[in-house]
């Protein structure tokens, strides 16, 4: 089981400009990647591709084996739901939700709300915000949003996490707890985590780096 | 996904309840509205119905054409008649020509409730000095008072005192006061070159309409008398079982006769030409307020959908479907649409209810004033709810469906550059 993209090309905007060229990787399970490079490098492009939210111009991506091209968009949303989480540079909460009800969404959409409600909690509990629960998006600190939307990511207990520079907005120390939540999950939950980051201190923490310059993969 | 959406609305409380006013003042409007115009339209037409005959044979009436004199005046044998000044006018035949077929017709026709053959003349009435010159109608009291409702708009003697014969008449009040004649008292009466004859004024009658109360009745063989023309009518009125029967009856009885034959709604047919416009003006003006509200719906949603972009993405991105986000949306337009709809017909109908209990001047020349007639019928009330509620459909769903056509990769990439 693992996520393989082969000879992946993507091309972006008007006028077309080629973001990704002919890449090709694998990420087994209970890996801990870091995609690095320089901005307009297109790890995060990359990023997108392999998770599924977007399309290679050409080459495949599969995950499980599964061709995500040929996925139907039912298919493709209980994939997302069940096997993959995300986290982004901004949090992406629900403003009207609680923390902990934006927790559960993603259990919401399939039904497991009742029985993801008390892991939810202890997800909430371990990032520290057990006493936060019940507060809205605009009355939490910005590393404490970003704390939610991982625990967010995590709460259907995914096999594959990607972040895209979750880091990015938060100061040293946020960014060092976040930084040890994705590690602790590699380590216990051996999910595969996806790391788009630029910075080396945090790249070096993965278990391997793949860095990328001009849309391509330097070894 | 329902909680979500509430919890949209209830987030922007100003918004949904200013959408939710459109569609209020829209559902109102139209119950209101409605409610007034046809409960008015309703109480003319039984006006109408109630006071009046359904169907009228009259006698015939044919426009001379080019060729319809050539057999009077040349026999059948010639071929083609040339004329230097072609024949007009109209050939009058001034009455009916054979009542008694018509009688048996009429008897026999189980959709005829009654009818009252009629003599109907100019005549001048005149007491010393005074005199008006009316419509004169003989009638048979008995007949008469089954095909209208004349018997019960006397307000001095009685209908039925006409009997069938000795000169008595009946006036409308405002003859009565043009003449300056009382209860009891005679008044002459003259039609054509005839000499003039005194009847005996037995009823006064107030319709409530200037201009029928400017009219006289007397005994069918009287006016006869007074025309010299014995067993002469030119008139049969004819009350149906169902008057809306009326209009395909006068069709029907039409291609069998050559008399003129009218139903009462062709009688009234400038009344109905202001009720079809009435009833345009009211759907225009719903219209507008609903078109007004649709855009509101529009308009609110649009920029909910451009503020929550962002929370389309996630939702997308953990798992959720085009068809979830376009029920998210679509559900607040159409929690908009229903409460507005229900509320507004809710107040609408109260309007109604108090609007009932002010009271009017009746129709233009009545003489007395009534409460306000305002319909409750079902119909309005579902045709409110039905437009309202496919307003604020028709105007969710197209920024419903932009909000689900949305790719959560394109907000992301945007948001993060």
């Amino acid at each position: 089981m693992a996520i393989v993209a082969e000879h992946v090309d993507k091309v972006l905007g008007s006028p077309p400009s080629r973001v990704l060229t002919d890449i090709s990787l694998r990420v087994d399970d209970g890996e801990f990647v870091a995609l690095t490079g320089r901005s307009g490098s297109g790890k995060s492009t990359l990023l997108y591709v392999l998770s599924s939210l977007d399309t290679p111009s050409a080459g495949s991506v599969s995950i499980d084996g599964m061709d995500v091209g040929r996925l139907s968009p039912t298919e493709l949303s209980r994939l997302r739901n069940e096997q993959i989480g995300f986290v982004f540079q901004f949090h992406y909460l629900i403003a009207e939700l609680t923390a902990l009800e934006n927790v559960l969404l993603p259990a919401r959409r399939s039904g497991q709300e009742r029985t993801r409600r008390e892991y939810a909690e202890s997800l909430l509990e371990r990032v520290g915000l057990g006493r936060k629960l019940d507060r809205l998006p605009r009355q939490l600190s910005g590393g404490e949003q970003q704390r939610v939307a991982i625990a967010r990511s995590l709460v259907m207990e995914p096999r594959y996490l990607f972040a895209d520079e979750p880091t990015g907005a938060l100061d040293s120390i946020n960014g060092e707890a976040v930084m040890k939540m994705l590690e602790e999950t590699n380590r216990e939950k051996r999910t595969s985590i996806v790391l788009v980051t630029h910075e080396p201190d945090f790249a070096a923490r993965a278990k391997r780096q793949i860095h990328l310059a001009d849309g391509k993969i330097i070894e | 996904m329902i909680s979500l959406a509430l919890k949209y609305l209830v987030s922007r409380k100003r918004q949904s309840l200013f959408t939710l006013l459109g569609i209020f003042l829209g559902a109102a409007g139209y119950v209101t509205i409605s409610g007034f115009f046809v409960g008015f339209q309703r109480y003319i037409i039984d006006q109408l119905v109630n006071s009046s005959a359904h169907v009228f044979i009259q006698y015939r009436q044919d426009l001379l054409e080019t060729h319809s004199l050539d057999e009077a005046f040349f026999g059948s044998d010639m071929g083609h008649v040339f004329w230097s000044a072609r024949p007009s006018g109209r050939e009058d035949y001034a009455r009916i020509e054979n009542p008694m077929s018509w009688y048996d017709r009429l008897d026999s026709d189980p959709r005829v409730a009654a009818y009252s053959p009629q003599m109907t003349v100019a005549g001048l009435l005149s007491k010393s000095r005074a005199s008006a010159s009316v419509t004169l109608t003989g009638c048979i009291p008995e007949k008469q008072s089954k095909v209208n409702d004349l018997a019960s708009k006397i307000v001095e003697g009685s209908f039925s005192d006409i009997g069938s014969g000795g000169n008595r008449i009946v006036v409308g009040r405002e003859l009565q006061r043009q003449l300056g004649v009382e209860l009891s008292q005679n008044i002459n009466v003259t039609v054509g070159s005839g000499t003039p004859t005194p009847f005996k004024v037995v009823g006064i009658y107030e319709s409530g309409n200037r201009n029928s109360d400017l009219q006289a009745f007397g005994a069918l063989a009287d006016v006869q008398k007074l025309d010299n023309a014995a067993n002469r009518i030119n008139e049969i009125d004819v009350k149906l079982k169902d008057y809306n029967q009326a209009g395909e009856v006068a069709r029907n009885w039409s291609k069998m006769s050559p008399e003129k034959i009218e139903s009462w709604d062709t009688r009234n047919s400038n009344f109905f030409s202001i009720i079809n416009l009435q009833t345009l003006m009211r759907y225009v003006i719903v219209g507008v307020v609903m078109l007004v509200a649709g855009f509101g719906i529009y308009n609110v949603l649009m920029m909910t959908v451009n503020q929550k972009m962002k929370d389309v993405a996630i939702l997308q991105a953990i798992g959720y479907q085009a068809k979830d986000i376009l029920f998210l949306f679509l559900f607040q337009g159409l929690l908009l649409g229903v409460s507005g709809a229900l509320s507004g017909i809710l107040v609408g109908y109260l309007v109604c209810r108090y609007l009932q209990t002010l009271t009017m001047a009746g129709p233009p020349g009545s003489t007395t004033s009534e409460h306000l007639h305002i319909a409750l019928n079902f119909g309005i009330y579902s045709q409110a709810a039905v437009l309202a509620i496919a307003a604020s459909i028709f105007a969710s769903f197209l920024p419903s469906r932009a909000a689900s056509k949305l790719t959560p990769i394109e907000i992301i990439r945007g948001g993060v550059e």
